[in-house]
């Protein structure tokens, strides 16, 4: 069974840099893994230490393989191979004609972004799929699309996708949502909004908090008045203001803030020896 | 006619922070002033003195000082209620489409926003109107809404659903003619179709009027000024680079760059004296490789773009009190005068 695993989070908390740190780490652990970039902001990409990822799947390292959702090729393939429309490619006008209808029936676009995502899973070509997922605020809408769309299509093909879709997307044995945050105010609310609206609507299987840029504590006092006084002095009150949050909203897992020059891929390197089990 | 100040930049950075404490500054500085905030932080919010979806409201404790926070999808109902017939605009708001469209269409929150901000800044009631840019643009999509909007409402979706014509009301599809009408009917059931173009139709007869805003807001665009907010990380540094290299297009280029969260340039080659115990040596060590990091990124970013560079201290709490927000702008190193 290929099991699922989204990361979203607040814009700018490090979601890919942690999902690609996770990818690595289900690698390192022999599982074949397959990377999804459907945030499509490129971030994957450079956290897996290539230049881009195309729709079809490319391989990083034996076992471990990563592509990014493409709008209108997701929405192109989906008309070729779950509808059956052959020769989309070169139809130019069909391909605009279903971007515009998907621009403006709810959830139609959401369900073939995040189909692609879940047809992965379906096909069993792998033991894990990580999604690389847009923020916090637009995951929800992408969660609840299935449903969505099903109240809103009677009948259609479309709608018997959205009822596989949000069967597998509801399973605890299959599906998890790694919400990544930082221990400072706007992360913790939007992290709080968002696992509130989870738990009421069960869109997803299982639920998980981590938090990315956790700094240690400084045991020793400085004194003085030097660069090394105000260097512990700012590091304790980032130190102390994380703990508040930190206790308002325990994460499961905590990643340590690195300090200094890193490319991406130095950082997820660094991070996937960190997620344990 | 107000001075537009517009902060933009991407989320986490401290942009909403910025924005209030200019106005702060401006209000002390005798200017009549609003603040136009999008969902904010709840304590910085009760620090403006601002609620969601209201009218600009005085603050309680700063003379001149104004408060209003936008809220995109209500925002959407004022538009829908401004320019159709009052029939079609409750038929519109109604509509099952409707929430979809203003959460489907990021452009269409922005340009809410966008529209609300325009009509105070004509208001002659303020000297300074400052922009706190939605989280959920994204960036420069602030600043291209008006004519997306515009784009959407003129009936380009519509156009693409019934290949080229503008159907009239009752006679909205020929399937015979269009192969493409049977897939779409099998793809999404039956009447699908018919129900978004019928949407699409009601919000068409808005057109006049956003396309009259989208000129008035594109040319506040262009007479105000913008400051780009940042921090030295590389998601947000790309993201304040695209400013620089794309508003030239929709608006006045950006009048500063304000690098948020910046470390004492001092700390990166510090001496460390001896007998500092190894624990704080290192912490030393660590921070100063953080602050060299962000004068890079500052050189860098100095040496592409030739607008002037800001920096404000990185602060362990974000202030949400008036104090806090008061010293920001005098802590900020380099910012232009800017009213």
């Amino acid at each position: 069974m290929t099991r699922l695993i989204l990361v979203s989070g607040k814009g700018g908390v490090g979601k890919s840099a942690l999902a690609a740190s996770l990818a690595l780490a289900h690698h390192r652990a022999g599982a074949r893994v397959l990377a999804i970039d459907v945030a499509a902001t490129g971030g994957l990409a450079a956290h897996l230490g290539v230049a881009s990822l195309a729709f079809k799947a490319q391989t990083i390292k034996t076992g471990l393989n990563a592509l990014a959702v493409d709008r209108s090729k997701a929405l192109i393939e989906y008309l070729q191979v779950q509808v059956g429309m052959p020769g989309l490619a070169t139809l130019g006008p069909a391909a605009r004609f279903f971007d515009a209808l998907a621009s403006t029936a709810p959830g139609v676009r959401e369900v073939v972004t995040l189909g692609k995502v879940v047809w992965e899973v379906k096909k069993k070509q792998y033991d894990v799929v990580v999604a690389d997922c847009p923020p916090t605020g637009q995951v929800t809408g992408l969660l609840r699309a299935p449903e969505t769309v099903s109240s809103l299509v009677p009948a259609g093909r479309i709608r018997q996708q959205a009822e596989w879709m949000s069967e597998i997307l509801r399973s605890p044995q299959r599906s998890e949502l790694i919400v990544v945050t930082l221990a400072e105010e706007l992360p913790t609310i939007e992290t709080e909004e968002t696992m509130s609206m989870l738990d009421e609507s069960k869109l997803i299987g299982s639920t998980m908090i981590v938090t990315n840029r956790a700094l240690g504590r400084l045991r020793t006092e400085a004194k003085g008045v030097d660069e090394v006084a105000e260097a512990a002095a700012l590091h304790r009150s980032l130190f102390h203001s994380q703990q508040e949050w930190l206790e308002r909203l325990p994460p499961r897992k905590k990643f340590p803030y690195l300090f200094g020059v890193f490319t991406e891929s130095e950082i997820a390197a660094r991070l996937s020896d960190l997620w344990g089990e | 006619m107000a001075k537009a100040v517009i902060v933009t930049g991407a989320g986490g950075v401290g942009k909403t922070t910025v924005a209030a404490s200019l106005a702060v500054r401006a209000a002390s500085e005798g200017k009549e002033t609003l603040v136009l905030t999008v969902d904010p932080a709840r304590r910085l919010a009760s620090a403006l003195g601002v609620k969601l979806g209201g009218r600009p409201v005085r603050h309680p404790e700063v003379p001149r000082l104004w408060g209003a926070m936008i809220d995109g999808a209500a925002s959407w109902i004022t538009v829908a209620r401004r320019h159709a017939d009052p029939a079609v605009a409750d038929r519109l708001v109604k509509n099952e489409f409707f929430e979809a469209a203003t959460v489907h269409f990021p452009a269409s929150q922005s340009y809410a926003a966008a529209e609300e901000a325009a009509t105070y800044i004509d208001s002659l009631l303020w000297d300074v109107v400052v922009i706190d840019t939605p989280p959920a643009a994204g960036g420069i999509e602030f600043f291209t809404a008006p004519a997306r909007m515009a784009d959407l409402v003129g009936g380009r979706l519509l156009r693409l659903l019934t290949g080229g014509r503008i159907p009239g009301r009752n006679a909205l599809f020929n399937r015979g003619a269009r192969p493409l009408l049977r897939f779409a009917d099998q793809l999404l059931g039956a009447d699908l179709l018919e129900r978004v173009a019928l949407f699409l139709m009601d919000l068409r007869s808005t057109y006049d009027g956003v396309a009259k805003q989208s000129k008035r807001i594109e040319a506040h665009f262009r007479r105000a000024a913008t400051l780009v907010v940042t921090t030295a990380d590389p998601a947000p540094l790309l993201e304040a680079a695209r400013f620089f290299e794309e508003l030239p297009e929709v608006a006045a280029p950006p009048v500063a760059v304000i690098f948020n969260r910046t470390l004492p340039a001092s700390w990166a080659q510090a001496e460390v004296p001896a007998r500092t115990s190894a624990e704080l040596a290192d912490n030393l060590h660590r921070w100063g490789a953080e602050s060299q990091r962000q004068r890079d990124a500052r050189a860098g970013f100095a040496a592409r773009f030739a607008a002037p560079l800001c920096t404000i201290p990185w602060l362990a709490e974000s202030p949400t009190e008036l104090a806090g927000l008061r010293s920001i702008i005098d802590l900020a190193d380099g910012l232009p005068s800017l009213w």
